[in-house]
């Protein structure tokens, strides 16, 4: 008879075992899949690897798809943290890019510095008003957060494609002759376009966008304010009991409305860097094709909310989704990244329990204690 | 008198609302037990993918590809909400998380599109389809005829359903033992309800009834395989979700609602076919706001009791906890 | 029950214990809080299961696996905490789980379960509407269906964990007369409690648990409350003496005006309370539980606005709902639910104790921590207050109660309060720790902080207080002096007897 219980200390060590052991189990799972469907697992991850990260055009892909990943991540963690779960960060980063291609067409000939500047507060600030609707229901009438957010997602993507594809809008080119044929979006002006860094010592050169760069810093900034700060510790207590907050005479709906906003922004924030380094415009079908919110959650979940390792993941997902796009065809169906990453996800849930608790398989009385394999 | 714009939006309603009336039905179940699955996306995209599969390859008549198809999409979306199951009840893993990866292992960008691929779905237009039960005179009768008379085995089967699920909720030994679990675990623990086992059914339920709500789409109202969230119009499963709260989680409100967010969903065309030309994406919205405005609705004080979620939806049940 | 042993991470609820009860007796399971009294109620009805040791059941060993197991055996439990349904109503909960007669038929027939549940609270003195849903019940009602549940399951074992704690004198007297008509028809009554005066008025027998062990099995008429009590703690305790202080009261430092407030269903609960603490005086409030104790001391320290009057510390009215004016006023809170409201349970000890003080000089510059200084205020509360812990990086909730108890005080103690309301302060504790409580109470006392006492348990407040005020429906219905005090009448205040 197996008999879970919770363990009295959590080592730190399993908080790191655990999850790289998972991710390992998820890999002999694909690999599962691979061979039960016809396909040579060594063959698909060496082709997989070096598509991801095997030479520098790779890499410099790889860089591009892990930036809004990066983004939509922290803003993921940045809630999650706190118990708040903002499944918004799809919607937010829609509104992110809405608002920092107005800045930028509003700002259009002032420097480019200037520009880059205004599409960062455009961004977070459409991103933090659209994440607070949910963060006002629920800080002020006590609404479930998960599902006025996650709803709030599908009403951004139809607003987007209102602004496209059935008005006139601000955002909409109605100049150009290749619009005329299908509404598109009004091209960022030049001097907006976020600059691109080259990692020279590398043979070919390494690209690395600013959004990465400024992906990198909100992760530091997020740290920073979580462990370091009284706001962090504000909010450490909310999350783990907001009765003992308020017994601590602290403001709690401040700080819930304070987090979806956060959280928001970031993913908002996202959205400027999507703009500005990759589309130049406002794509409402390319941005809902890429699921940069959802699979966002996924790289917070498998960083188990950590800033840092959020980057990290992002990283390496990025890489995943990029060679998934290059290698699309007979021997790598299109739908195994999805498959592949929802595994890693399963993977790290089902690990979760192993740091919490501790499995003991006992015999008769006189109990022996092993500890179960992962599963 | 049949082609007026009401009835035409009507019939049209009842069409589309058929897939969210059962996958709405099958959330309903397992969050009366206590489980909240965000999966349904993935969950209706695999049973869409697995009923079309099924109609193309087995040469048995009309009638038996169709009924095997049905069970077929039930089985591959019971499939899917297992691996929920496995992770929520029994690694007392994140409800959220868990749900939202289904979505991303199953859905548009997963599973679904891989099973489409190499089971080659895309290539084929449909052998068979579910077509109207009754003879075309009744179809032409005024009024009820294109609503009630012209519709597929599917609808009427849904209908079937809800009554069941109703009865079965309200009258049932097994339907008040599932409430408990969903109400208080521990109170039904300690009563002898094996609570584990009770999840786990009506997830699997749950799982069951989204795979036919996709195959609905896949079999009866675009009988084709396209890649993607278009499979499922879009959002059905979202939409599912966001059904059974706004239906304050009872079975003859999910059918209200289905069919009113069907016709949200076929107004936009029903309208352009008319030339009337208004936004699409008002209509299509309305779901996810009125969603959102019944959920503040819910969440206020008096209204909680009486119409809210069940209280332990969402939470792990862990019998032996210090 | 033969050499139960049942291990949890950390600690050995049961070791061992043998435990045997006859049919038509009410045997009394008495222990200290944490004796395992619960533990082992809960392997009885299959709960929880045994890691080691056997049950017998009318000579033959059984093994429970679920709680259906022992329902199926008609072993049936009232636990301390309802086990109810509260949407349901009383048939609804009664026929819950139920798989024989009425329960094999898939059907659910509402009309014969109520006339059922009818028929069996009147054979038993158990009044309640089997329409009503479980939320529109008191607690004593809600008790009574917990009964009815079980005599529907035709019970011959009735197992119930602290019943009296949420019940006046006289529903006690009523549940006892139920009880023995019960154990009058041949059923087994198992009673757990901790209170001596229980144990002999209800039980024949008596068997009792310490730190897990069962030490002794006496008739309940032949035990005295002493030689029990003995048993219980392990050691001879003195009877509850009073630590004479002779002392003056300073000036009212705590003023409550006409104070009124609403239960967390918007039901009033407070009414027009009015009561003066003067510093240095303790003054505790006594009443059966949910009288409005949780209110009261919600609404003193802003967790709870109120919905009339006014606080006063020091002669200033504090900015009402509002617990950081609370604290600023120097009101400090010993919560009634120390884990979860005194403390956050994942946090450290560390941050615990920084948990109001966060903003100050030696917790913090400006918007950033000072991990440093916090590490040492931890490092000194813990040492003053003798926790034992491995460190101020240990996690609160990996505490014992007695020492989140110290974690509590010593916090409150630090921000040099004028006022302290301490709700149910040694509740659950055992008696060693109680007393260091006690004493961290009178020293505060002594050194001129008013308290208010709100507690249960006579025994402690007659130990205590200065001053006895009396809580009844949400109204104070008498105050006395203390020492002085006559308990009886004290007793009948507390039931809603006539008073001045």
């Amino acid at each position: 008879m197996i008999r879970i219980e919770r363990r009295l200390r959590q080592p730190r060590l399993l908080s790191v075992v655990v999850p790289l052991v998972s991710v390992g189990f998820a890999f002999g799972l694909i690999a599962l899949v691979l061979l039960a469907t016809g396909h040579d697992p060594g063959h698909t991850y060496g082709k997989l690897f070096r598509s991801a990260f095997g030479d520098t055009g790779a890499l410099t892909s790889t860089f591009a798809s892990a930036t809004p990943l990066v983004f939509t991540g922290l803003a993921a963690a940045a809630a999650f943290r706190m118990n708040l779960f903002n499944i918004g960060a799809e919607g937010q980063l829609y509104f992110g890019v809405v608002g920092a291609v107005a800045a930028a067409l509003l700002l259009h000939g002032a420097p480019g510095a200037v520009q880059i500047a205004g599409m960062c507060v455009g961004g977070a600030a459409l991103g933090a008003l659209w994440a607070s609707i949910p963060g006002i229901l629920r800080a002020f009438g006590r609404t479930n957060e998960i599902i006025t957010s996650l709803m709030l997602n599908y009403v951004a993507g139809l607003v987007i494609n209102f602004l496209i594809f059935d008005t006139h809008s601000y955002w909409r080119d109605t100049t150009s002759p290749s619009a005329a044929v299908f509404p598109q979006g009004k091209a960022l002006p030049d001097a907006a376009l976020w600059p691109v860094a080259t990692i020279t010592h590398a043979a070919g050169g390494v690209l690395l966008p600013l959004g990465f760069m400024v992906a990198a810093g909100a992760a530091i900034v997020l740290w920073t304010l979580y462990r370091h700060t009284r706001f962090g510790f504000e909010l450490n207590v909310i999350a783990d009991s907001p009765r003992a907050a308020r017994y601590a005479g602290m403001r709690t709906r401040r700080k819930i409305l304070a987090v979806m906003a956060l959280s928001g922004a970031i993913a908002g924030l996202g959205g400027a860097a999507q703009a500005g380094n990759f589309d130049h415009l406002l794509d409402p079908r390319g941005l809902q094709q890429q699921f940069y919110g959802y699979t966002g959650i996924v790289v917070a979940a498998l960083a188990r909310y950590n800033p840092f390792a959020v980057v990290l993941v992002a990283f390496l997902l990025g890489g995943l989704k990029n060679a998934g796009f290059a290698l699309q065809g007979a021997d790598f169906p299109s739908g195994l990244v999805g498959v592949m990453q929802g595994i890693f996800l399963f993977s790290v849930l089902g690990g979760e329990i192993l740091i919490r608790y501790r499995f003991r398989l006992k015999r008769e009385p006189g109990a022996a204690h092993l500890p179960e394999p992962v599963p | 008198m049949n082609n007026s714009i009401a009835v035409v939006i009507a019939a049209s309603a009842v069409l589309y609302g058929t897939p969210l009336l059962y996958a709405g039905l099958g959330e309903l179940l397992a969050e009366r037990a206590g489980v909240l699955n965000l999966g349904v996306q993935g969950m209706m995209l695999v049973g869409a993918a697995m009923g079309f599969w099924t109609v193309q390859r087995f040469h048995v008549g009309s009638g038996g590809a169709l009924l095997t198809a049905v069970g077929v999409a039930a089985l591959a979306g019971a499939a899917m909400a297992l691996i929920h199951g496995f992770l929520v009840i029994t690694l007392r893993a994140s409800q959220i998380v868990s749900g939202l990866a289904l979505t991303i292992f199953a859905g548009a960008a997963g599973l679904s599109s891989y099973l489409g691929n190499d089971l080659n779905l895309a290539s084929n237009p449909a052998r068979h389809q579910f077509g109207a039960v009754f003879p075309s005179a009744a179809q032409h009768w005024p009024i009820v005829g294109p609503i009630l008379f012209g519709q597929n085995l599917l609808v009427y089967a849904s209908w079937f359903c809800v009554l069941a699920v109703g009865l079965y909720l309200s009258r049932t030994r097994p339907g008040l033992n599932v409430r408990a679990v969903g109400e208080s675990p521990a109170a039904a623990d300690a009563m002898g309800i094996d609570v584990i086992a009770y999840r786990y059914a009506h997830v699997l339920a749950g799982g069951a009834f989204a795979g036919v709500g996709g195959a609905c789409f896949s079999l009866a109202i675009t009988p084709q395989w396209v890649p993607g969230d278009e499979m499922i119009a879009g959002g059905a499963g979202w939409i599912a979700i966001a059904l059974v709260i706004f239906a304050f989680w009872r079975p003859d409100l999910v059918l209200v609602g289905a069919y009113l967010f069907g016709a949200f969903a076929a107004l936009p065309f029903t309208l352009q076919a008319r030339g009337v030309t208004i936004a699409p994406e008002l209509f299509q919205s309305l779901p996810y706001v009125m969603t959102v405005l019944v959920l503040v609705l819910v969440s206020s004080g008096v209204a909680k009791r009486r119409l809210g979620a069940p209280a332990a939806l969402g939470l792990p049940y862990v019998r032996e906890e210090r | 029950m033969r050499a139960i042993t049942k291990r949890f991470p950390g600690v050995l609820a049961n070791d061992r214990v043998d435990f045997e009860a006859a049919s038509g007796e009410v045997h009394a399971l008495l222990g200290e809080n944490g004796a395992g009294k619960s533990t082992l109620s809960n392997i009885l009805t299959g709960l929880y299961r045994p890691d080691e040791g056997e049950i017998e059941l009318h000579g033959k060993p059984v093994h429970f696996r679920s709680p259906r197991d022992a329902l199926d055996a008609r072993i049936g439990m009232v636990h301390q905490h309802f086990r109810l349904v509260t949407p349901f109503t009383v048939a609804e909960n009664v026929v819950l789980g139920d798989h024989r007669g009425e329960g094999r038929t898939l059907r659910l027939r509402p009309r014969a379960i109520e006339r059922r549940v009818a028929e069996l609270g009147e054979q038993y003195g158990l009044r309640v509407d089997p329409r009503a849903r479980i939320w529109q019940l008191s607690v004593g009602e809600q008790q009574r269906v917990e009964i009815l549940k079980t005599l529907y399951r035709e019970a011959r074992i009735l197992i119930l964990d602290e019943p009296t704690a949420v019940l006046t004198p006289q529903e006690s007297e009523a549940l006892f007369r139920t009880l023995r008509t019960m154990a009058a028809e041949g059923r087994t009554i198992v009673f757990i409690s901790h209170k001596l005066n229980e144990v002999k008025a209800v039980a024949d027998r008596v068997t009792v648990l310490r730190a897990g062990r069962s030490v002794a099995t006496a008739t309940a008429a032949e035990a005295t409350a002493q030689s029990l009590a003995a048993l219980m703690v392990g050691r001879e305790i003195p009877a509850p003496a009073r630590i004479a202080t002779a002392k003056r009261p300073g000036r009212p430092a705590l003023e409550l005006e006409a104070l009124c407030a609403q239960g967390d269903r918007g039901a009033p609960a407070l009414h027009e309370v009015s009561l003066t603490v003067r510093a240095g005086e303790i003054v505790a409030v006594a009443g059966v539980a949910g009288n409005g104790q949780r209110e009261l001391a919600e609404t003193i320290t802003g967790m709870r606005p109120p919905s009339g009057g006014a606080v006063k510390v020091a002669g200033v009215a504090l900015a009402t709902g509002d617990p950081r004016a609370a604290i600023a006023a120097g009101v400090a809170h010993v919560p009634e639910d120390r884990l979860g409201t005194g403390l956050a349970p994942s946090l450290s000890i560390a941050s615990n104790v920084v948990l109001k003080s966060y903003r100050s000089g030696e917790a913090s510059r400006g918007p950033f921590l000072r991990h440093g200084g916090i590490r040492r205020l931890a490092v000194e509360a813990i040492r003053r207050y003798g926790v034992s812990a491995p460190g101020p990086t240990t996690p609160a909730r990996q505490l014992s109660g007695g020492n989140l108890q110290k974690v509590v005080l010593a916090r409150e103690f630090s921000g040099k309060p004028r006022v302290l309301v301490a709700a149910s302060p040694t509740r659950g504790l055992d008696v060693g720790a109680i007393e260091t409580i006690h004493t961290y109470l009178r020293e505060a006392a002594a050194t001129g902080v008013a308290i208010l006492l709100i507690s249960e348990d006579l025994d402690e407040i007659l130990a205590l207080a200065d001053r006895i005020a009396v809580l009844y429906e949400g109204r104070i219905v008498g105050e006395r002096h203390c020492p002085g005090a006559d308990v009886g009448e004290i007793g009948l205040l507390m039931a809603g007897g006539a008073g001045t």
